[in-house]
């Protein structure tokens, strides 16, 4: 990078919030997908005026910039992978209003999930997503990568919360879409073009969005099944069903098996455990939803079903679940989940398409989902060193996406597309969506200089 | 470059485990403070990742973040993966000085100890006119910082042992300086005969300290296997403190830190609470506490090495402190009171100080501390 362009970044931020020492462009080298690319320069802006100025430059001296929160995406969406300028907005945090009248909160992108619902549970309200990176990802991450977590199947997703943005588009203009109310029908529905972009249409710098009283009272239920497919079914009819679960998990046998090696939780030796949480603000309300998913549990083939009478028992049920990704981590040198999601009805289907991967090739595929929204995460663990298991993988995954389109599912349910997935995106997008996709990228940054190489907008990548 | 690394290449395993998903970032008191990745314990491991794949050399330019960790292991209790960042970490050091990239303050550290028996270069004993080298049922062991920094606490521990009529002594110890395999040096084996042979000459029953990261040293690493086999018990003072009752209470909202050492290392949690409670009715926990308490910056060399970032931690800890209002700040590590004082604003009013500190003062608020002090 030339010294031309340092000395005017450090004109803009600061000199200490511009950094090329070698640690920090290591650090800022990855994200916790496998991809890796070292960027020349590292900035921390802190204001909108900042990041406008920023990007006017990049526009006009046509430089590689990706956007960047916490760094904990999982495909490579924040990697720079053609160089050039990471722009760090880690250290643009502040809360900067709480209405609980308006029912929204106005943030700026580095905000930490967590912190912003330590400051929303006193006063008895929360972002809802939680996804399960909350203690470090930031909000802007969120809705760059359009972010769930476990209670989307009744609370929903970042997209669902959004109802503003103030974005920066390359060139410098300064944008503001949407509203602070709750609805809006006036003209096109540009906040949400910027929900999921990742980072590759412009720069969020403020975000307005909606949040939801909390429910005080949970009932927690865990339900095992000696087939993994009884499991999914029983999904699907809690889902024709009506019941409405806040929490839908399954751990299947592969999980379990690790869990049981790995801590002393002893869970039965079943294909799969379900776990299940209804909400409310009066126990009647959880309590009449939990009836009704037991109800359709046992007449699915549900093996034994456990009650939590108290929050220290609903604490030992989710002990399964919560420990799924340590143990799974530590299985393997490498670890990577997958992250598709298939329609409700197609979750058994799915569920003994994945059985069967696993044996095609020879790996354990350990799963764990958000069943009540046909998300699920395979997880591919495997020696990275070893060539043939990792080409294996590299098959199996190929098959998985495949499989995932065949239902009528997408590549990705929360975690986005970046490097990861990018060349697997025509397989779910029609050559028209992708042009389309195309299109919009290059209106609003012509020169391909914002987090360019992901989600295959480059035409080149066909 | 990995064949030159012998003992990183041993963390090798461990190390591509860490697939950088920055949970620790919740955890890392460093990264709290500075909001700079590269010092987390992933920017870390990414490093090393790169460093063990043969994309990056060993340089100077490494040590900035590689010999900035306090230690404080608050990643490895936030890691999925299960990685103890620390102990590669002190692999890794070992490594680095082997081929002579090394931080100056660390090397420094080792030449002290080549010719001083403490880590301060301080020429004048303090013994706190204690019996020194005698007979006695218990060695109290002052450590470096207690002895040197914290005088005070040191006092207060034996002036409370007086008032319980404790028969110890001190001795003419010697830094167990057990720091230095945190910075890739090696504890000096005359320094732990020095202190093995005066802690035998005693015939003590048991070892007392305030400093837990002492009596971690003495209870696990490898070269004070001596000291263990001399078969006495080796306990930190808030663990002996359990066995008594105090008759004074305080109407004060107290609070606790749990250092690191004693906390996340060495699993200690309720002694203190215990006795913190008996004395403290109105006692409250802050946020970060136990396995999840947060750093006060001092430890692994880095308020030496890095003091502005050693205050800066110890700052964002006293925040807590001020977030749940108590009046008194309680610890029970003499680096912990160290930096967690010098770290004080003005406008915060409470007060801080090491628990035998607290029972001190409220006893001679009450005119309760024995005058027997040795001739």
């Amino acid at each position: 990078m030339n010294s031309r362009i340092i000395e005017f970044l450090k004109a803009t931020v600061g000199a200490a919030q511009v950094t090329n020492e070698l640690i920090d462009l290591i650090s800022h080298s990855t994200d916790a997908s496998g991809f890796r690319h070292r960027p020349e320069v590292v900035v921390y802006a802190t204001t909108t005026e900042q990041v406008s100025a920023i990007l006017k430059m990049v526009h006009e001296e046509r430089i590689p910039l990706t956007p960047r929160g916490a760094g904990t995406n999982v495909s490579g969406e924040a990697v720079p992978i053609k160089g050039g300028i990471v722009l760090d907005l880690s250290r643009m945090d502040q809360i900067l209003e709480i209405s609980l009248e308006d029912r929204v909160v106005v943030v700026q992108p580095g905000v930490i999930y967590a912190d912003l619902n330590h400051q929303l549970a006193p006063l008895g309200f929360a972002f809802p997503p939680d996804p399960s990176s909350g203690k470090v990802a930031t909000l802007g991450g969120n809705v760059a990568t359009n972010a769930g977590g476990v209670r989307a199947s009744k609370y929903g997703v970042t997209k669902d919360y959004v109802r503003g943005l103030q974005v920066v588009l390359p060139g410098g203009q300064v944008m503001r879409t949407g509203t602070r109310t709750m609805k809006s029908s006036s003209g096109f529905n540009l906040t949400q073009l910027f929900v999921g972009s990742e980072g590759t249409l412009g720069v969020i710098t403020e975000i307005t969005l909606k949040i939801a009283p909390k429910p005080t009272e949970t009932y927690t239920a865990m339900a095992t099944f000696q087939r993994l497919v009884d499991a999914g079914r029983a999904v699907s009819q809690i889902m024709r069903s009506g019941a409405v679960p806040s929490v839908l998990e399954i751990v299947e046998k592969n999980c379990i098996k690790a869990i049981n090696q790995n801590t002393d939780l002893n869970l039965p030796e079943v294909e799969a455990v379900l776990l299940t949480e209804t909400d409310g603000f009066v126990k009647e309300e959880a309590l009449f939803q939990m009836n009704k998913i037991i109800e359709t549990l046992r007449a699915n083939g549900a093996l034994e079903v456990r009650w939590a009478e108290t929050a220290a028992e609903a604490e030992a049920l989710w002990s399964a679940r919560k420990s799924s990704y340590p143990v799974i981590s530590r299985l393997n040198n490498t670890t990577f989940g997958e992250d598709i999601t298939v329609p409700l009805s197609k979750v058994p289907d799915m569920l003994k398409a994945l059985e069967e991967l696993g044996a095609k090739y020879d790996l354990i595929l350990p799963t764990v989902g958000h069943l009540g929204d046909g998300n699920m995460h395979p997880h591919f663990s495997y020696d990275r060193t070893n060539p043939d298991e990792v080409q294996r993988v590299k098959k199996a995954e190929k098959e998985l996406y495949h499989k995932t389109i065949e239902l009528g599912g997408t590549l990705s349910g929360e975690h986005g597309i970046g490097l990861a997935k990018a060349p697997f995106m025509s397989l779910e997008h029609d050559p028209v969506a992708m042009e389309t996709m195309r299109a919009l990228k290059k209106m609003f940054d012509p020169h391909n200089v914002l987090n360019p190489g992901k989600m295959n907008l480059e035409a080149c990548h066909g | 470059m990995v064949e030159k690394l012998p003992g990183s290449r041993d963390f090798y395993d461990r190390i591509i485990r860490c697939n950088n998903c920055g949970f620790c970032e919740a955890a890392c008191p460093i990264f709290k403070a500075t909001r700079r990745s590269a010092l987390n314990a992933r920017g870390k491991m990414i490093i090393l990742q790169d460093i063990l794949a043969d994309r990056q050399a060993i340089c100077d330019e490494l040590i900035e973040t590689l010999f900035q960790c306090t230690f404080c292991s608050g990643c490895t209790t936030q890691c999925p993966a299960g990685v103890n960042v620390p102990e590669i970490l002190r692999a890794v050091r070992k490594d680095m000085v082997n081929i002579g990239t090394c931080h100056a303050a660390f090397k420094g550290m080792d030449q002290v100890l080549d010719k001083h028996p403490n880590i301060y270069a301080a020429g004048e004993r303090e013994r706190f006119g204690r019996k020194v080298n005698q007979k006695a049922e218990i060695v109290f062991f002052m450590g470096c910082v207690g002895q040197y920094r914290e005088e005070d606490a040191v006092e207060a521990a034996l002036d409370v042992m007086d008032h319980l009529r404790v028969d110890y002594t001190l001795i003419e110890e010697v830094c167990c300086s057990g720091v230095l395999e945190d910075i890739g040096f090696a504890i000096h084996d005359d320094l732990v005969r020095k202190n093995v042979a005066l802690v035998r000459s005693t015939g003590a029953k048991a070892l007392v300290t305030g400093c837990p990261y002492c009596l971690r040293t003495f209870k696990h690493r490898a070269p004070y296997q001596p000291l263990r086999d001399l078969g006495l018990e080796l306990l930190h003072i808030s663990q002996f403190l359990t066995q008594f009752d105090f008759p004074v209470q305080t109407h004060l909202k107290v609070t606790y830190h749990d250092p690191c050492d004693l906390a996340r290392h060495a699993g200690i949690y309720e002694a203190p609470r215990q006795t913190i409670k008996k004395i403290a009715p109105n006692f409250v926990e802050l946020p970060n506490r136990r396995a999840n308490s947060l750093c006060c910056g001092a430890g692994g060399g880095v308020r030496g090495a890095y003091p502005r970032n050693s205050l800066s931690m110890a700052r964002q800890r006293l925040k807590e402190v001020e977030e749940v209002g108590a009046d008194i700040l309680l610890t029970e590590c003499h680096s912990c009171v160290h930096n967690l004082s010098n770290a004080r604003l003005r406008r915060q009013k409470f007060e801080i100080y090491t628990t035998s500190q607290f029972i001190r003062r409220l006893l001679e608020g009450q005119a309760l501390v024995a005058a027997n002090k040795a001739p």
